[in-house]
């Protein structure tokens, strides 16, 4: 029985308990901002207390020898292994990935759109640890051969860095050429331009800012890769741009603290130092890219453009002084017969049209190259002693027993951590507070933790999870340091879903006297539950192909799975870098049939996702 | 309405146009001369403008639209494969119902269709783009500030500036769809005046969804419903004595 004077109690309590949880969830990202802030500084501040350590050689010199008797910490070297490794896989991605975009944007078909797309989707699913294995075990050998690399040489890892990003930077741009609005481009057509030159002229510089984030979004996982880059790319820190040797990135070196290769003392905590260098070149590039987002079509014009309007002015007239005069009759053209440019038009737009077309295929070539590699050395060794077998050191009795069950005690607990904490934070970002400045900045962290290096959170959960809290190298440490790095991920999905709810679901329930928080319990949240999971499982998927952030703490042996949450445990993608790098071929066939289990059990997440979202899209009545 | 075929009229034959299954246009037959202003006038979603974009083949741009009969001009059937849309856009141009200019320079806006065919020469772009910005009454608002970006420009200029832009390539006839439909009543008093003058060098044909404008400034008026053409001929006819009843319940308001 409702009492006269209800609506005057204010908001009910239990209410306000929830409010509370669900802000504690989202303010999670600032908490793992700071985790992995201190985590760095201190680190940081450890190094530099060594007598070996200076500030200055740190920042300026160009030797990075951490071992041995006369240890020297200058980080140039790294610095230019991991900017070798960037510019050169940008080079061969951002041809290629825009072409990629300009033709699934522009000129493919929907049908072909439809075939298309997924190839950069399922490019994009690889785990970085099998780009590795491919970068080691196939690339680099045919670099051997063909420009006489070494065994760990650069450009093995370029070509891998290159097919990673590709994804990027075709998503982001195709988005950025999708939303040049039509309008613009039938005026284009309409004044006679061929599609080529409507694409290229009007739609590629109205796409520009979107462009421009997705390379430097791009550059940011091309400067914070690991995996491939520790395994293809090796360990030696040397100052030189030559793609055919060995290089040393800022990530590499970390991970081969996390390894194990590296001695106790200033040289292990120089890994945080080189990550405290890796967070702020990161940081940077993805200020630069939310920077390039926001800005607006026409915007950035002013004093600079008219500058440069001045400068093409007098180019063009200095280029009629020298071409001379050529008489142009433009009193109504002929529309029936083309003239000689007219026909050399025509000639670019179809030369021009296949090479974009063309684009495409070089990653689709790639990825069967890769799978065809991987089902020839691994399929043979799939069988049921290998999936029950521990991972023995005798190559004909290893399996992947146990270390199937640490994946999966990974995956669950990480979900346990990251999904109610991702989904109450979305909630409170989209639903319960989605203005203000407290809700601008909650977001710019949840962004920018987002964009933080793998391998970074793996420092983090070494000193924060394992040291400090005393969690060691056990399934919790791994799984809370894996939940802090697909949190991003859960919030931005969830909130995606809970944005396509309409609005009037919510007006309806207000409306007739619910909280918001009853508006969203029981009319949001329910509709939104299809797309929740989709984005879980995704993260699902992510958590299981990560290797950096577990790198740390991860066993590399173990005859039993784990049985509790500080149990050690053993997981696919570690166990596919320990054996990639392991001298004996045997272990390289286990490594290949490991990649195989993991691709299909990420095979198998991605078509549950597809179906839920499939079938929520058959049932949706709105 | 004059049934002739003469070199100086547009001819469209038998016209049918389907989006997928659905058809839009429905067998429309009908003679444009090749000189003044002629107004396509019907209810939303009579076809007027799908009928429009059949004259420089911008139906062929949507995948699912499909054309079947003829557009006869100059001799040739402008929907046959032999005709390639991007010269005859050159010919028959078109300015669209929002105004689209490009995210660049004024004068850049008004160079494209110079550009593409090649024409590269400051004093020859410098030359045909005044000429065109004087045609479209735009040119003393905008000679100071060419390198201005084109979107500083108000929506009224900017509607000018397309017409500007698709008056450069020299076109023989000009197509409009709804050009005033985005703009304030004074920036529409201004087009409607500039089209006036531009009936002395191209020929016109406009998409109305205002009756008063079709009877301000067109000499033809072209009266469809539901896909099909009901009616056509002098404006001053059309308007005072119209033959089909639909066409007189339409321009007294009764529907549409």
């Amino acid at each position: 029985m409702i009492e006269s004077g209800t609506f005057l109690d204010g908001r009910a309590p239990r209410n306000r308990f929830t409010h509370s949880a669900l802000f504690s969830a989202a303010s999670l990202s600032v908490i793992a901002s700071a985790l992995i802030i201190y985590t760095l500084a201190s680190g940081t501040i450890r190094f530099f207390e060594y007598e070996e350590a200076t500030f200055f050689e740190f920042i300026s010199g160009t030797d990075w020898v951490p071992n041995g008797r006369n240890p020297s910490f200058g980080i140039w070297p790294l610095l230019s292994g991991t900017a070798l490794i960037a510019v050169g896989s940008l080079m061969i991605s951002i041809p290629l990935g825009v072409a990629a975009a300009l033709h699934l944007g522009e000129f493919a078909s929907p049908r072909s759109r439809r075939f298309l797309k997924p190839i950069v989707e399922v490019l994009s699913g690889i785990p970085s640890v099998v780009h590795g294995f491919f970068a080691l075990l196939v690339i680099s050998p045919f670099m051997q051969r063909t420009i006489d690399a070494t065994y760990f040489n650069a450009a093995s890892a370029i070509i891998v860095v290159a097919a990673m990003i590709l994804p990027i930077i075709v998503s982001i741009s195709d988005d950025a050429i999708r939303a040049v609005p039509r309008e613009i481009k039938e005026a284009a057509l309409g004044l006679g331009a061929t599609r080529w030159e409507m694409a290229t002229k009007v739609v590629l510089p109205s796409a520009r800012s979107g462009i421009v984030a997705a390379v430097l979004l791009a550059l940011a996982r091309a400067v914070g890769e690991t995996m491939a880059v520790t395994m293809a790319a090796g360990s030696v820190a040397a100052l030189h741009f030559d793609p055919r040797l060995e290089v040393q990135t800022l990530t590499a070196y970390i991970a081969q603290v996390a390894t194990g290769d590296i001695p106790p003392g200033p040289a292990t905590d120089a890994g945080f130092a080189v990550g405290s260098a890796l967070f702020v070149l990161t940081y940077s590039v993805n200020i630069l890219a939310v920077g390039a987002t926001r800005k607006r079509l026409g915007a950035n014009r002013g004093k600079m453009a008219s500058l440069l309007f001045q400068i093409k002015v007098k180019l063009s007239m200095i280029l009629e002084r020298i071409s001379g005069d050529i008489e142009y009759n433009l009193t109504q053209s002929n529309p029936f017969i083309p003239t000689k440019y007219d026909l050399f038009r025509r000639r670019k737009e179809k030369v021009s049209r296949f090479i974009v077309a063309s684009s495409l295929f070089v990653g689709l070539a790639f990825l069967l190259i890769l799978l065809q590699t991987i089902l020839e050395t691994g399929l043979a060794g799939i069988d049921l002693q290998f999936l029950t077998n521990f991972p023995s050191y005798r190559a004909d009795q290893a399996g992947i027993g146990p270390t199937i069950w640490g994946s999966l005690w990974l995956i669950t607990l990480t979900m346990l951590f990251a999904l109610p904490a991702g989904v109450g934070a979305a909630v409170y970002l989209t639903e319960l507070a989605p203005e203000g400045v407290l809700n601008q900045f909650l977001r710019r962290t949840l962004q920018n933790l987002a964009a933080v290096p793998s391998i970074i959170f793996g420092l983090v959960g070494l000193y924060v999870f394992s040291r400090m809290f005393g969690f060691g190298l056990s399934l919790l440490t791994g799984s809370l340091t894996l939940a802090m790095m697909v949190l991003p991920m859960i919030v931005v999905t969830t909130e995606e879903a809970l944005l396509a709810v309409p609005k009037s679901f919510r007006d309806a329930a207000l409306g007739v006297g619910a909280t918001r928080w009853q508006a969203v319990r029981h009319h949001v949240l329910p509709n939104a539950v299809p797309g929740i999971a989709t984005g879980a499982i995704l993260s699902v998927a992510r958590a299981l192909g990560e290797t950096a952030p577990i790198l740390f703490v991860a066993s590399l042996f173990s005859k039993t799975a784990p049985t509790g949450i500080m149990d050690g445990f053993l997981a696919l993608p570690i166990q596919i870098f320990f054996w990639t790098r392991h001298p004996k071929e045997a272990f390289h066939d286990l490594a290949a049939s490991t990649i195989l289990v993991l691709l299909m059990l990420l095979l198998i997440l991605n078509f549950i996702a597809i179906f839920i979202r499939n079938r929520a899209e058959a049932r949706r009545s709105w | 309405m004059v049934m002739s075929t003469e070199n100086n009229t547009i001819s469209v034959k038998d016209l049918t146009i389907k989006y997928a299954e659905k058809e839009a246009i429905i067998s429309v037959n009908l003679d444009i001369q090749e000189s003044g202003v002629t107004a396509f006038i019907g209810p939303s979603g009579c076809g007027k403008s799908t009928l429009l974009r059949a004259f420089n083949r911008m139906n062929d741009e949507i995948p699912t639209c499909s054309m079947i009969g003829e557009i006869e001009w100059r001799g040739k059937n402008l929907l046959s494969d032999e005709i390639d849309p991007v010269l005859l856009r050159r010919a028959v141009s078109m300015v669209f119902q929002k105004p689209n200019v490009f995210p660049t320079s004024i004068y850049e806006n008004v160079a494209f269709g110079l550009r593409i065919q090649g024409i590269k020469h400051k004093s020859k772009l410098d030359e045909i783009i005044e000429e065109s910005l004087r045609d479209a009454f735009l040119w003393d608002e905008v000679k100071e500030r060419l390198e201005d970006d084109a979107y500083s420009l108000s929506g009224g200029q900017q509607q000018r500036l397309c017409i500007a832009r698709a008056l450069a390539t020299k076109p023989s006839i000009l197509l409009m769809d709804e050009p005033t439909s985005a703009l304030d009543p004074i920036a529409t008093a201004k087009i409607e005046e500039l089209i006036q003058a531009l009936r002395e060098k191209v020929t016109v044909v406009i998409v109305t969804h205002s009756m008063s404008q079709a009877a301000r400034i067109s000499d033809q008026t072209v009266f469809l419903y539901m896909g099909e053409l009901i009616e056509a001929g002098e404006t001053k006819k059309i308007f005072s004595e119209p033959e089909k009843e639909l066409t007189g319940q339409y321009i007294t308001g009764r529907f549409g």
